[in-house]
């Protein structure tokens, strides 16, 4: 027992695999399956009025529910963005590129999204997007039913019409 | 002692108990719980001090999967929050605590968290060593198996007793509309079930199922204001033993009897003979039978009542099991109970556990007086 150990063993290697279904809620269910339609989905704020997307059960904000769902547009404002420059987990992205906070016309949050089709050094804030779907016939019912979000060419939104959208 | 404030439980909702709920994420089954906690109590959020909740991220699959909650508990404007990856019995105690200091006087207590999703049984295992106990497959079942033989060895019952144990708490629980498993059954039924791991049959193992449960916390004049008939917290303590299985006799519930004992001491009493009934999360007949003794029940003599609820082995929402034991014992001083009212009883006991074979526990003294000072 004096003597190290010959040839010890250092490490074991453990794979942890947990898988999980997870329930999307009924509002989410309706959301993912409208994308597929090209139609992107709020709920309403009972309390004041604001439309969360993608749709939630009550709003954080008020506590209230927020049981009705209402459709908003596919094309909104860039209320924030930065341009990345280092890889991102589970994306295969050309680097550089714009990641921006949009608020969809008719929404009172702003959704993540990916700015293509446009020059990293173009994108600011206000500038008009819309999204770009997947063809029909591909789209799943997924987040990723919407390729990504594009320049219109619109004028900018004036910043009074989005900053507290952010 | 006597600077302790006096804390009472005055409002207790949960949802009742699924194997899994298809409709609502977690988080969506604990907003209406939290709204009709409130609504019990009569206050909106800002009547609200101080929040803690109780879940795991293994269950959920989410690293910091907890934080989700704040979005449903009232966490705007900002108030301070207390997460517990323990049953919510015990995240009670720290707001018990909280309340203590006297920095707040109001909490709510959340547990939640989705069964169904995830595989408890292989989170159990992965709280176990990793070196040798997590890969020869040991979990929750398995462990309470080791625990149970080693148990009826000990002390010479057998399988008669263990299936009279199940078939009381079922028979107990059939009139519980919270319950996942509301069928009442015969001794002779519970043993024609096949053995899980031999000497735990299947029927003497817990329904696992999904819920959302939501404790109201208030102190002294306030609890008054809040709730016509608050149950008042007597005495509390909470112990954790060791995690090596080895070093522990499994066969009794050392934690648990140090916790009783300072609890019941806190609550100026003598032991159980003072209470009419008691809530224990004994997810198998012979863990019953261990915190029994832990707690100086006896089991034998029927001047306690052991879970008139029905108890986990007929509903057992993990990560809230033990808040339902507070929960139930708020709704029966209370007289909210209904047809499984524990008729005359004024002073229970409330015990949570977690982790494998009993390893952490904490034991409530609740009655409808304040604490003797």
């Amino acid at each position: 027992m004096s003597q190290p150990p010959v040839d010890p063993v250092k490490y074991i290697e453990t794979t942890v695999r947990l898988p999980y279904h997870y329930v999307a809620g009924d509002h989410r269910a309706r959301y993912l399956r409208a994308l597929k339609d090209r139609k992107i989905l709020g709920s309403k704020c009972s309390k004041t009025g604001k439309v969360f997307v993608p749709p939630i059960n009550n709003s954080a904000e008020s506590m209230a529910p927020c049981d009705e769902l209402v459709e908003v547009a596919d094309r909104g404002v860039v209320t924030t963005f930065c341009i990345v420059n280092i890889p991102v987990v589970g994306r295969d992205v050309e680097l550089p590129y714009v990641a921006a906070s949009v608020a969809l016309d008719g929404a009172d949050i702003s959704i993540f999204a990916l700015v293509q089709e446009c020059k990293a050094d173009e994108a600011r804030m206000g500038m008009r997007v819309e999204a770009v779907w997947k063809p029909d016939g591909e789209r799943e019912g997924s987040h990723e039913d919407i390729s990504h979000f594009r320049p219109t060419g619109e004028p900018d939104a004036a910043p009074e019409t989005y900053l507290n959208r952010l | 002692m006597t600077t302790l404030r006096d804390v009472a439980i005055v409002g207790y909702t949960q949802l009742p108990v699924v194997a899994r709920d298809e409709h609502r994420t977690a988080i969506e089954m604990l907003y209406p719980v939290v709204c009709e906690a409130l609504g019990q109590v009569g206050v909106d959020r800002d009547g609200i001090d101080y929040q803690v909740s109780a879940s795991t991220d293994y269950m959920d699959g989410r690293p910091f999967g907890f934080v989700q909650a704040l979005d449903v508990m009232g966490s705007w404007p900002p108030r301070q929050d207390l997460h517990l990856e323990m049953d919510g019995s015990f995240a009670a105690y720290y707001a018990w605590l909280k309340i203590q200091t006297g920095e707040v006087d109001t909490a709510i207590v959340c547990g939640h968290g989705k069964t169904s999703e995830g595989s408890p049984e292989h989170v159990f295992n992965l709280q176990l060593d990793p070196f040798y106990q997590a890969p020869l497959g040991l979990g929750p079942i398995t462990t309470a198996a080791l625990q149970a033989s080693a148990y009826l060895a000990r002390t010479g019952i057998g399988d008669d007793d263990l299936a009279a144990i199940v078939a009381r708490n079922r028979a107990a629980g059939a009139s519980n509309p919270d319950n996942q498993v509301r069928e009442q059954t015969s001794v002779e039924a519970l043993q024609q079930s096949p053995w899980a791991a031999r000497p735990l049959r299947r029927s003497y193992l817990p329904p696992v199922g999904e819920s959302a449960t939501c404790l109201v916390l208030a102190a002294e004049e306030k609890a008054g204001d809040l709730c016509d008939h608050p149950v008042w917290i007597q005495g509390v303590d909470h112990r954790s033993e060791l995690q090596t299985l080895g070093a522990r006799d499994l066969t009794r519930a050392a934690g648990a009897k140090l916790a009783a004992q300072n609890a019941y001491a806190m609550a100026g009493i003598a032991g159980p003979r003072d209470v009419r009934f008691a809530e224990l999360l004994a997810t198998t007949p012979v863990e019953e039978l261990i915190v029994c003794d832990a707690l100086g029940i006896d089991p034998a003599r029927s001047d306690v009542v052991v879970n008139p609820s029905g108890g986990p082995l007929c509903a057992h929402p993990i990560m809230s099991t033990g808040l339902v034991r507070l929960g139930e014992v708020f709704r029966q001083l209370s007289g909210h109970a209904a047809e499984r009212t524990v008729d005359g009883a004024t002073r229970a006991i409330a015990h949570g556990a977690q982790g494998h074979c009993l390893q952490q526990n904490v034991v409530w003294v609740l009655g409808t007086d304040r604490r003797a000072a």
